[in-house]
């Protein structure tokens, strides 16, 4: 093992983690705001990339500038899909948390049935995109233009969020609901709007991810169940509730992720994530910056 | 009497999965149960493989002047013009539903014999079932070699394994080196189901025993979100011979990575599966200049037997698709069953076993370029030749074994 | 209150032998093999679930990650019958007490976590072995074990055809499993945990002994689920790594009482007599189109149900039997 191969590990496991932060994120703050774990997230990735993808294979949109037509329209489809399914998971007065795990992972099986269904099993991929296959070499350090891209993106979201959620009327009004709904309702607030425009952000970040993702991944209908459980572990890992949690863990399982790979089978590199995230909160059962 | 009361009590969705039962009472039928993924992860598999089958079944049902088994006349004359019924059925990868599907058909559709299942480990439970029921079972496109080493009387494999398309690539290794070409040493790259890891251990047993260096021997999680880490190693092994055992999934993402961190290797010698697929070569095939993949057929035969060519056209036209390993085995599998069934002259498991195991059909008679069709005493057809295609100019070229090769090996690859 | 509750208790015992006398005649009629493999599947998922309704449901400690014990058990059963021979009642037995015992010791850490951290803990857990028995080349890695079957006998638990010792045994399972949850729900701890559920003050005053019996309720789950598991190896014949371990066995032993009704007595049995029937039909008569409808038939109801019955489908029948006692 020479110093070049542990370097361009921890690079690679850089880059992959801000992917996975930025991935993770849109679940951290719907999280953050209502306590809702989306078991659908995956498949909301998994649309994401769809939506790349037919974007340049109809109209020729490179994936760079289909990021934000994405976003846009994932945040639709998040506030739709509050509207329809989670809205009615939330009011159920008994068993709240099995209801909502349920109807999301019930709604993450119809995605993946209509995806089967409209779109065909078949594997897609996008072969020449602007940046697709583009490599960046510094002392034989290799670091790849999409993926670079990528963190550059997640970067740029977690600091717009960042912004966004304290410097912001509707931030505020995100954050006022999410401590006390009843409260917020006397001031004229809509709970559900709120929710709803929540849901819609959350959905939004991910599409960013899904367009930067098809830059260099396969798209298929199974493609969300790869990330679904690496999202979950990274959001609980920086600890519920806490949108820079996300960030950070993000960041650990990347480099924890390559780190493994380089001291065990490969095969068991996902073990190392999965053991940092029982080490951590066996410690902290909060997460790293949980404050729920 | 107990049917009336079975019926009632199955209620109205399976009488209705009965009702065809009367309908099938003028024609002769021969129910063939196939049993595929076709819903789940691998669901393109099983979509490609319906279209493969039914083109298969046009043929035996219908009349093409072809050099193939039932193909003149139509239906199975040895059972006076019976036609063929094929009945899917999905297993979703699951050995358990497999194995209930597998009992379903034979049982509620009666099906004289079962074909599958591109998965393993659903062959593995399918076949016992077939045992169970004394139904001949077929491994159209299952390559794992410990399948017909369990002393099962009735499954079958016209397909090679493993262990023949390993041998294969190790064959045209030494006949490499012995024209010059430096090839030392190997690194493996396979994933971590049944197929990665049986191709795994027989490639590691091939290399040791023809003394090539194994630098690295990389077994990866299937699906995994990103390969760099692996990737990485394979870089720094810098083997000879890059040898991938990966499905689309892993081989496209594979691909990419490997451009991504920069890694050239002189040579892929591929374990098939994702590396016989359009969609690998649709996503990379610009980075593929050159790669080898084992396979056991080749569109290059259509120049010495026209009727591949017209059986490829006859299966584009279904699927959009040339046939490619999976489709051609898959094919296969029902032509040598059907003709096993025609020459039972009998519906009954027994017979079509026995009538299988006295299968002789010549190389010439099939779409593949093997020597023919004959089962030994565990089911498996030794001479089933597999062979080395090279993807030059997006095409497939076949470069191996010489008697089946139209071109010399371009090496090192571009 | 106490009166009504013993008189409930005493008809759900009535009840449950009644249904358990009914069922064990139904394939003196049905004799297709098909619908006979369906009944058997149900049997042992309303065993599984009502197995983890004890954790989960009446525990309230959600886990997702039971196939490990369920993996476990199979793993247990069918090593020791194919490398050292040792009949499979053993092996279930020894597969039971190894996965009570690791459900312990994983229980100690994990029962301080709350919420989601628990459900993703148990996640992971279960992945990790998942990947462990992938790597594990004396367990024969992602091979698996393929138990041969010979001939039918008792013995070794193997029946060539025949469904019916599987389906007796399965519904002796499940009736096992009801049982100890009947019984349970009146002990000590069925009565720590209403108090829990009802009153988190409460939690405090009990904390120690709600503790021990959260462990005590672990070890009683994981134990029935890993007997589970060691027919399903017996079954089926044939084990690997992602079909006994895999999340989705996982999601399969909750769904059943989360459906029919989770924390409560009948929502397991409900829920897999109406979810196991409806999976295997699916599959089997719209599957093979290849299209996915099956999976958005199935993840439709699963909205559906969980949306509009909160509680479970057992709340249809306890709504109108308050109605009648009023």
């Amino acid at each position: 093992m020479t110093a070049e191969t542990i370097i361009q590990s921890l690079a690679s496991g850089l880059l992959m983690g801000l992917l996975y932060g930025l991935i993770a994120v849109g679940l951290a703050l719907i999280f953050g705001l209502m306590d809702v774990v989306n078991f659908a997230h995956g498949e909301f990735l998994m649309i994401a990339m769809y939506a790349t993808f037919f974007l340049f294979a109809f109209f020729a949109i490179d994936p760079l500038l289909a990021a934000p037509l994405v976003a846009a329209a994932l945040f639709v489809f998040g506030a739709v899909v509050y509207l329809l399914v989670v809205r009615f998971a939330v009011r159920a007065k008994a068993n709240a948390g099995m209801v909502q795990i349920f109807s999301t992972f019930g709604l993450a099986i119809v995605m993946r049935g209509l995806a089967q269904f409209f779109f065909t099993p078949d594997y897609r991929s996008i072969a020449h995109s602007w940046l697709g296959g583009k490599t960046i070499s510094i002392h034989g350090i290799f670091l790849p233009v999409p993926q670079l891209v990528g963190a550059l993106v997640s970067i740029a979201a977690f600091g717009a969020l960042y912004f966004f959620i304290n410097r912001t009327d509707f931030g505020r009004a995100l954050e006022a609901t999410r401590e006390d709904a009843g409260a917020v309702a006397l001031v004229g607030i809509d709970k559900n709007k709120v929710f709803a425009l929540g849901w819609g952000l959350g959905a939004a970040l991910v599409g960013l991810a899904g367009a930067v993702m098809a830059m260099f991944f396969y798209i298929y209908p199974d493609v969300g169940a790869s990330f679904a459980l690496i999202a979950y572990v990274t959001v609980a890992l920086g600890g519920f509730g806490s949108v820079f949690g996300a960030f950070a863990g993000g960041i650990i399982v990347g480099l924890v992720e390559a780190s493994t790979a380089l001291l065990l089978p490969p095969s068991l590199k996902s073990v190392g994530i999965y053991a940092v995230y029982l080490l951590v909160v066996f410690i902290r059962p909060r997460g790293l910056f949980g404050s729920i | 009497m107990t049917i009336s009361r079975r019926n009632v009590l199955l209620g109205a969705t399976a009488s209705a999965a009965l009702l065809p039962i009367a309908a099938r009472a003028q024609t002769p039928e021969v129910a063939i149960g196939i049993i595929y993924p076709l819903s789940g992860a691998s669901a393109q598999i099983g979509v490609d493989a319906q279209k493969s089958f039914e083109t298969a079944l046009e043929i035996i049902n219908k009349d093409f002047d072809f050099d193939l088994p039932l193909a003149r006349g139509e239906g199975l004359p040895g059972l006076g013009g019976a036609r063929i019924r094929l009945v899917f059925a999905d297993h979703q990868a699951d050995p358990q539903k497999g194995r209930a599907e597998a009992e379903r058909l034979i049982t509620q559709e009666k099906v004289c014999a079962i074909i599958g299942t591109y998965q393993s480990a659903v062959a593995v439970t399918i076949s016992q079932i077939c045992e169970r029921y004394q139904i001949p079972f077929m491994s159209a496109d299952n390559s794992s070699p410990s399948l017909h080493r369990r002393g099962l009387k009735f499954y079958f494999r016209a397909a090679p394994h493993d262990e023949m398309f390993s041998a294969a690539m190790f064959d045209f290794f030494d006949a490499m080196k012995k024209k010059g070409t430096k090839i030392d040493t190997l690194s493996l790259f396979h994933e971590d189901t049944i197929f990665g890891t049986d191709s795994g251990n027989a490639q590691l047993k091939l290399a040791n025993e023809r003394g090539y260096k194994v630098v690295a021997d990389i077994k990866y999680r299937s699906n995994s979100p990103s390969l760099s880490a692996e990737v990485q190693q394979l870089k720094a092994g810098n083997a000879d011979v890059l040898m991938p055992s990966s499905y689309t999934t892993d081989g496209i993402l594979l691909i990419k990575t490997m451009a991504e961190l920069g890694y050239k290797p002189s040579a892929i010698v591929a374990q098939d599966a994702g590396f016989s697929e359009k969609a690998l070569y649709d996503a990379v095939g610009d980075k593929l200049e050159g790669a080898i993949s084992r396979g056991s057929f080749s569109l290059d035969l259509a120049a010495k037997r026209p009727m591949v060519g017209k059986i490829n056209a006859m299966f584009k036209e279904k699927s959009g698709k040339d046939l490619n390993d999976f489709s051609s085995r898959q094919f296969m599998a029902l032509i040598v069953m059907a003709e096993a069934i025609n020459r039972a002259k009998s519906t009954d498991g027994d017979k079509i076993r026995e009538s299988l195991v006295a299968t002789d059909i010549p190389g010439d008679n099939t779409i593949m370029p093997w020597k023919r069709v004959k089962f030994d005493e565990m089911g498996q057809n030794n001479d089933a030749d597999p062979v080395l295609l090279q993807y030059v100019g997006g095409k497939f070229v076949t470069i191996f074994p010489p008697q089946a090769a139209v071109a010399d090996a371009l090496w090192p690859m571009k | 209150m106490d009166t009504n509750f013993a008189q409930r208790r005493r008809r759900d015992l009535i009840v449950a032998a009644c249904l358990a006398a009914i069922a064990a005649l139904v394939p003196l009629f049905v004799k297709d093999v098909y619908v006979q493999n369906i009944m058997v599947l149900t049997l042992m998922y309303a065993a599984l679930s009502q197995s983890w309704n004890i954790l989960s449901g009446y525990c309230g400690q959600i886990s997702l990650g039971h196939a490990l014990y369920f993996g476990l058990g199979a793993y247990t059963t069918a090593l020791l019958f194919t490398k050292f021979g040792v009949l499979p009642w053993f092996g279930m037995l020894g597969g039971g007490l190894i996965s009570a015992i690791i459900a312990m010791a994983l229980g100690y850490p994990c029962f301080r976590l709350r919420g989601h951290y628990f459900v993703i803990a148990t996640i992971v857990i279960a992945e990790t072995a998942l990947l462990l028995f992938q790597n594990w080349d004396w367990a024969g890695a992602a091979l698996g074990i393929d138990i041969p079957v010979r001939h039918d006998s008792w013995l070794t638990f193997q029946f060539t055809r025949s469904k019916l010792p599987y389906f007796y045994f399965a519904l002796v399972l499940a009736c096992i499993a009801w049982f100890v949850t009947w019984w349970l729900e009146d002990s000590k701890w069925g009565y720590w945990w209403r108090a829990v559920k009802d009153n988190p003050d409460a939690a405090e005053s009990l904390g120690v002994v709600v503790f021990n019996s959260k462990m005590g309720a672990a070890a009683v789950s994981a134990f029935l689920t890993a007997v589970g598991g060691s027919f399903y190896a017996q079954f089926v014949s044939y084990i690997d790594p992602e079909s006994v371990m895999g999340f989705q066995f996982s999601l399969l032993m909750a769904l059943p009482a989360v459906l029919g009704g989770i924390g409560t007595l009948w929502g397991p049995v409900l829920g897999a007599v109406i979810l196991i029937p409806l999976t295997e039909l699916t599959r089997s008569f719209i599957g093979g189109s290849g299209r996915g409808v099956d999976l958005i038939v199935y993840g439709t109801l699963i909205v559906l149900i969980s949306l509009a019955r909160p509680e479970g489908l057992v709340g249809l029948f306890s709504r109108r039997r308050k109605e009648a006692t009023r």
